[in-house]
């Protein structure tokens, strides 16, 4: 653990050594020995510092966890020169964190701890790529999308690290399995990896989620200022958005190199280029040319200034090669224009203002896109691909009507859809084709001549017609007792005060999961995995163990009851409302209670019948 | 596969054939059989461009006389991909050819594209130049026949083209051997790997090919026509797919503007040949004494076809054949004539009051100021053309505006009815500073391609959505002996049309002109957007009714944030005027569709993009059409247009502009899909397109899915149903689709044995004397017009009370 730079550096007024080293951020008071402050890099979300020239030479850390961070205050006379160095560092480790961020690798926080986030430091380190798998190799065939993100890592089992992160984000994310966690596996009625057996797929899930490397987001870099009081506008700037300011503007890095420090500190150079017409003209935003008289000229900045992008033909003429299927110019250029002119809304660009916003679109998009690719070595790329395939085919491909072709055994990827059956059930008429199922065809003509024959004379049918009375009354009485019943029980429905309907709730899903593992161990699923009971004795033994676990749920259940008397409850329909659970545990105890006799003991053989 | 319709053997590049490409080859046999004209509509997506080829080169092949096929369409993309569609089936039918003789025929096949040489030039320095009118000019001083003439006569005194150059040994119809078919990359790679020229290679095997796939200008525009297609049989097969704007593209050919900065360009013009005349008068003055002797005696067509640099702008029976009038014979005189023509024209200019006026009256005033008589006005052009070639003038579009006021000359004393000249001093109604153009308007499409319809036995129009079919007889004046419409047979829905109303705060969105820049109606639009954005996958393509709307809508959208949310999901493409910057983010909107990045592509219906441009699978699961695509009905053009449709033909206004704008919607939506397991959402997000009237305008295999509930929905009932149908889709289909929406041989073979034994009967039943209507052929169900296309009971007057909604 080399360190990287290090500072003397007062914290919560106490005066020590600030030292980065190449996994840390670390403060160790004098004369003490184990640090105070121990920061991961992979914690670092933000930076701040005091002004240039204010009194104290600060710099503030911001936790990924805790926005209130560290304070540190250098203090040897080169604080500034000093603090510079730390901040040069910092940034780049927080750009490296939030690109992993959106990568969605961060691990979780875990503020001075002593497990080395090995797995997670990797990607915050040099490379965005050693985050990720494997990049994908450019040979690969098109695969599904789903598919190539269970593959880009595989199956964490290996690491209990990464393990206990991916579980802790799975339990954050669902409150009711984390309850059920903390109820069983914390009060250690059962193990974690009891617990987690048969889950696998949420983990699955979750570690196919956050293998899923994230491409930078979209937006376009446009620092809107705030406005303060007294007229005046804010514009925060952090690190990132000097970053994205320079990726995005090339013309202001240009000025910034040039100027800072010999013509201006940094300060002023930003407080000058957001109030120039270069900012202005670089804000995404038609409202710039409004803006535009309102603006100071600025000598420096102006130099800078670029015309307006607002030709018709754009300033920067490419030739690059289009394909010819989608080749717009070719077709402009096939014959001489003729005609009358376009109307006035037809004729393209008659909104100058529009078009340097709409090229700036075109731009940011292209270059999002070519780092993308850049990323994943164009791997994914499928039709357009006119490298060095042959030509005509690739036109082939786009103009060939798949379908025509003799069916060749594909299955096509499904998709993978939680309740698939209840939902298209659920809507049935909406989700068939008119063609799927043919409606029934009537003819009309003879169908009203045939209801209006039924239809003839029903007054008098209807005066002739008599109900018997006693089924009506059976009718009446039958709906009135519904309606009473509901009532009644609309009435009642609340009457089960929140503590015991708790704990009722509780006790019926440590039931269930008891079940779930005793049933596990009785029947194991085809494909086992993670690391349950393999043999059969272990089997035979978690399944005892749950039979124990779950003989006492009957005594649990009372308890409830009673605790229900004393609150003052309706006994009967808590018990009402625990039979379900006290039936399947009763059934399941008899069936081990059965097998245990068959077997007899020590040779558990029974298959699953 | 290989089937027979009657007698003609058909081979067919697939496997299997959907029901309405069998019934559309059906139709267009019986058009060929039958040698008349016809309009098809067939769905987009369903291969009948195929279907069309495959079709009629078995006709070709089958029977001793060769009919040549002038295959039109509207855009260069087009033309590759119809060229590159005609290569896959010679292919397949030489491997599937059974003897070697027929193997030997069908290689022997020729088909070639024909472009401008703007794209087919390979001249290191001149195929440079970005201008089109540049590239014909300096490719003409390189080329013509004097220039050549001279260079071999004394090698190095000027400049030629070796492309050029290298092809004067090889006979006409040798360039092309052995045959084949050659897309336009071909034949460009085929000049570079030869050394020739592609453009000439092409121009002088016309003659001999087969198959001839151009753009609609190249026989619509007199101009061009005149050039290319003059030599073209009468028995040629004439077919333009993509035919739903034809009307238009007729419209512009015979449609000229001028500005003032044309006119000054002329007047310079006028003066720089005056010069030359006087400079040649002192060289070599029996030029001039040549060319006037020729023009006594009425020849004017001296010059090989290859150099014609202009033709006449007046359709061929149009033209004079007599003997240049004597007053402009002598080039000095016509020169002064010339002058006067544009002086007159600038006087007129200066008017700043809007002025329209019959080509009479404009003839009229015209006389009475300068004492221009009709007659030499009409010779203009033939007279400017013989001028410019005796005086061997180079760099030609140096003299385009002269051209232009020539040709305008030209075609207003030639033509009384269907023209219009209008005069507008100002842009728009609020410009204060004028800028006069001068609109010589046709209104009448059929004039431009009535000789089309004479000349050619079978014309051919088809598109993916041509509806109403009646429309285009009427405008178009002419009798299709087959009209027809073919449903798209689906085992299960693949595109799902939905018609969005008002937001999900229940305000009514539309693009009409009140409303449309209404915050609340701006939002609207653009929550569909950021929704469809959150929920398809890949591409998706926004269409609007306008550019100026388009432009305007993304700065408030980017103002009120609306496209951050955007971004957030997908990379935003803008169409721009540039093509060249347009075709370059379109190839970009398709990288980030197929790397998963997905992406959002705006533009605009009737722009560069909506014509020609693929949206199929990944490239556009949604598309969605902001607003109803209603011409700008303030346009002056536009309401002559209308009056003169209502005076000549009884089409209403209200009904033309619903028919264009419903056309050019479903156009837009159409280019979604591609085969029948391609899938999309088409979304017509306008509360108009509830109204039924609107929506039976729309082609029927569109309108026939669109479902009462889906007619009239709010955003978030529309994103329910959304999302249900992209799940659905993303089932594994199971059922065999083979027999009902597929085709096997076997499959056609039932079909024409049922259809075979219903004719059977009826003409039994006719043989007893019952007689019973007749029943049009094919599978394709015949259907109603008058059912269908009805306005919902409202009579013509109520209608136009109402008042045009726009």
């Amino acid at each position: 653990m080399s360190t990287v730079c290090a500072a003397r550096a007062s914290y919560k007024k106490i005066p020590g050594l600030l030292e980065l080293t190449s996994t840390h951020l670390q403060w160790t008071q004098d004369g003490k020995k184990a640090s105070v402050v121990r920061v991961a890099h992979a914690e670092v979300s933000s930076l701040f510092s005091s002004k240039e020239g204010a009194a104290q030479v600060r710099l503030k850390i911001g936790l990924e966890n805790d926005s209130n961070g560290h304070n540190f205050t250098f203090t040897s006379p080169q604080a500034l020169t000093e603090r510079e160095t730390f901040k040069a560092q910092l940034t780049t480790i927080i750009s490296n964190n939030r690109a992993a961020r959106e990568g969605g690798v961060l691990p979780s926080p875990q503020q001075t701890s002593s497990v080395p986030a090995a797995p997670a430091s990797s990607a915050n380190g040099a490379t965005h790529h050693r985050g990720g798998a494997p990049a994908p190799t450019p040979s690969r065939p098109s695969t599904s999308r789903a598919e190539s993100v269970s593959s880009t890592r595989g199956t964490p089992v290996n690491d209990p690290v990464h393990d206990f992160r991916i579980r802790k984000k799975v339990l954050v994310k669902t409150p009711e399995l984390a309850a059920l966690h903390r109820e069983l596996v914390v009060s250690g009625q059962i193990t974690e990896t009891e617990f987690w057996e048969g889950r696998e797929h949420l983990l699955l899930a979750q570690a196919a989620s956050d293998s899923q490397k994230k491409g930078r987001p979209g937006q376009l870099v446009d620092p809107r200022p705030q406005a303060v009081e007294g007229g005046e506008v804010k514009i925060v700037i952090t690190p990132q958005l000097v970053h994205d300011i320079f990726d995005e503007y090339p013309v202001v890095a240009k000025a910034y190199d040039e100027n800072v420090p010999s013509k201006l500190t940094e300060g002023e150079f930003w407080k000058r280029y957001f109030q120039s017409k270069l900012f202005h003209s670089h804000r995404a935003s038609i409202r710039s040319t409004a803006t535009q008289h309102v603006v100071k000229d600025d000598a420096i900045f102006d130099k800078y200034l670029e015309k307006p992008d607002d030709e018709l033909e754009p300033r920067k003429l490419r030739d690059d090669e289009v394909d010819m299927f989608i080749d717009l110019e070719a077709t402009r250029g096939d014959h001489e224009e003729t005609g009358n002119e376009k109307d006035v809304t037809m004729q393209a660009g008659k909104q100058r203002g529009a078009l340097p916003l709409i090229r700036k679109f075109n731009e940011h998009s292209e270059r999002l896109l070519k780092s993308a690719m850049s990323e994943d070595g164009g791997g994914k790329r499928r039709r357009v691909d006119t490298g060095d395939a042959n030509d005509s085919h690739d036109h082939y491909s786009q103009i060939d009507l798949e379908d025509l072709h003799r069916p060749e055994s594909s299955t096509g990827v499904l998709l993978e859809m939680q309740d698939r059956q209840r939902y298209f059930e659920a809507r049935p008429g909406a989700a068939v084709s008119a063609e799927q199922v043919p409606r029934p065809t009537v003819d009309l003509a003879p169908a009203v001549q045939q209801m209006k024959r039924d239809l003839e004379g029903w007054e008098a049918h209807l005066s002739q017609s008599k109900i018997e009375r006693k089924a009506a009354e059976a009718a009446l009485g039958s709906m009135t007792e519904n309606v009473a019943t509901r009532l009644d029980a609309h009435k009642r429905k609340a009457d089960i005060p929140e503590e015991i309907f708790r704990q009722m709730r509780t006790c019926q899903t440590a039931a269930n999961e008891f079940l779930r593992q005793f049933w596990f161990a009785i029947y194991p699923p085809a494909g086992e995995t993670l690391g349950g009971p393999t043999t059969l004795a272990q089997k035979t033994a978690k399944a005892t163990r749950m039979a124990g676990y779950l003989s006492k749920t009957p005594e649990k259940v009372a308890a409830i009851i009673r605790a229900a008397e004393m609150a003052g409850a309706d006994r009967g329909r808590v018990q009402i409302g625990m039979q379900p659970t006290l039936d399947t545990v009763s059934k399941a105890l008899e069936f081990w209670e059965t097998r245990k006799a068959a077997s007899g003991p020590g040779a558990p053989g029974v298959r699953r019948p | 596969m290989k089937f027979f319709i009657d007698d003609l053997p058909i081979v067919f590049p697939y496997d299997r054939i959907y029901p309405e490409q069998y019934a559309y080859m059906c139709d267009l046999k019986r058009t060929l059989d039958a040698s008349g004209h016809c309009v098809l509509e067939m769905p987009s997506g369903t291969g009948k461009t195929v279907s069309l080829l495959s079709l009629i080169v078995s006709y070709q092949q089958f029977f001793p006389v060769k009919r040549k096929l002038i295959y039109c369409s509207r855009t260069v993309p087009e033309i590759e991909k119809a060229l590159s569609e005609l290569k896959r089936l010679m292919e397949y039918r030489i491997s599937v050819a059974e003897t070697e003789e027929h193997r030997a025929k069908e290689r022997a096949f020729t088909g070639v594209g024909l472009t401008s040489r703007k794209n087919l030039c390979i001249h290191p320095e001149v195929s440079k130049e970005k201008k089109g009118k540049v590239v014909d000019a300096r490719c003409r001083d390189l080329t013509n026949t004097a220039v050549v003439t001279k260079a071999r006569d004394e090698p190095g005194s000027v400049e030629t083209c070796d492309f050029h150059e290298n092809m004067n040994n090889i006979p006409f119809e040798g360039l092309l051997s052995p045959g084949g078919i050659w897309t336009l990359a071909d034949i460009l790679q085929h000049g570079r790997d030869t050394s020739t020229c592609p453009y000439f290679t092409i121009r002088r095997s016309m003659p001999f090919v087969d198959i001839i796939i151009y753009s609609f200008h190249y026989l619509l525009d007199p101009k061009v026509a005149e050039q290319v297609s003059k030599e073209m049989s009468k028995d040629s097969i004439v077919v333009f797919d993509e035919a739903h704007n034809i009307d238009n593209v007729c419209i512009e050919s015979l449609s000229i503007d001028l500005t003032r900065p044309m006119l000054d360009a002329a007047a310079r013009s006028v003066d720089k040949l005056a010069d030359k005349i006087d400079e040649i008068k002192m060289t070599d003055a029996s030029k001039l004494q040549d060319e006037y002797a020729k023009l006594v005696e009425g020849l004017q067509e001296a010059a090989s076809n290859e150099d014609a640099f202009m033709s006449n702008p007046v359709l061929p029976e149009d033209l004079l054949k007599e003997a240049v009038p004597g007053n402009i014979r002598k080039a000095e005189h016509f020169v002064a004539f010339l002058k006067r023509l544009v002086e007159y024209l600038k006087t007129r200019m200066r008017v700043l009051h809007v002025v329209a006026e019959t080509p009479l009256s404009f003839l009229q005033h015209l006389k009475d100021i300068t004492y221009i008589e009709r007659r030499p006005l009409r010779f203009c052009a033939e007279r400017l053309q013989s001028l410019v070639r005796t005086l061997e003038l180079s760099r030609l579009d140096e003299y385009s505006s002269l051209q232009k006021v020539a040709n305008f000359a030209t075609l207003v004393s030639t033509y009384e009815r269907g023209f219009l000249l209008i005069l507008e001093p100002f842009e728009t109604d609020n410009a204060s500073v004028p800028n006069p153009v001068f609109h010589f308007v046709c209104m009448d499409p059929a004039i431009a391609i009535k000789p089309v319809f004479e000349r050619f036995s079978s014309v051919v129009i088809t598109s993916g959505t041509i509806s109403p079919l009646d429309m285009y007889p009427k405008m178009l004046q002419f009798t299709p002996v087959v009209q027809e419409t073919y449903a798209m047979t689906l085992t299960r829905n693949a595109f799902l049309p939905l018609v969005i109303t008002r937001g999900s705060d229940q305000v009514a969105i539309s693009s009409r002109f009140e409303v449309r820049n209404d915050p609340a109606v701006v939002r609207n639009f653009g929550s569909i957007l950021v929704e469809y954005s959150k929920i398809v996958p890949d591409g998706v393509v926004a269409f609007f009714p306008s550019y100026l709307y388009m432009e305007s809508i993304v700065a408030a959208w980017n103002d009120m944030g609306i496209l951050t949310e955007v971004w957030k999901h997908k990379l935003i493409f803008v169409e721009t005027p540039d093509a060249n910057e347009t075709s370059i983010a379109l190839e970009n909107y398709r990288r980030a569709c197929d790397n998963g990045r997905g992406a959002v592509l705006l533009s605009v219906a009737r722009g560069k993009v909506s014509e020609g441009i693929d949206f199929d699978h990944n490239y556009g699961r949604a598309v969605i059409m902001f607003g109803v695509p209603y011409q700008y009905t303030e346009s002056r053009i536009l309401k002559a247009r209308l009056e003169y449709l209502r005076d000549a033909y009884r089409i209403r206004e209200s009904e033309f502009l619903g028919f264009d704008a419903i056309r050019n919607a479903a156009q837009c939506v159409g280019r979604a899909l591609r085969g029948k397991t391609d899938w999309g959402l088409m979304v017509f997000a306008d509360k108009r397109f509830a109204r039924a009237d609107k929506r039976a305008k729309l082609p029927r295999w569109i309108n026939q899915y669109i479902t009462e509930t889906a007619a009239n929905l709010s955003t978030d009932m529309a994103l329910t149903l959304s999302k249900l149908f992209m799940r659905t889709i993303s089932q594994n289909a199971g059922e065999n689709s083979t027999g009902v929406s597929l085709w096997t041989v076997e499959d056609v073979e039932k079909a024409q044995a049922a259809q075979r034994q219903a004719e059977a009967e009826q003409s039994a039943a006719v043989a007893l004397g019952q007689s019973q209507p007749g029943q049009g052929g094919g599978p394709g169900e015949p259907m109603d017009e008058d059912d269908f296309y009805e306005d919902g009971g409202i009579s013509d007057r109520a209608l136009g009370e109402v008042g045009l909604d726009i």
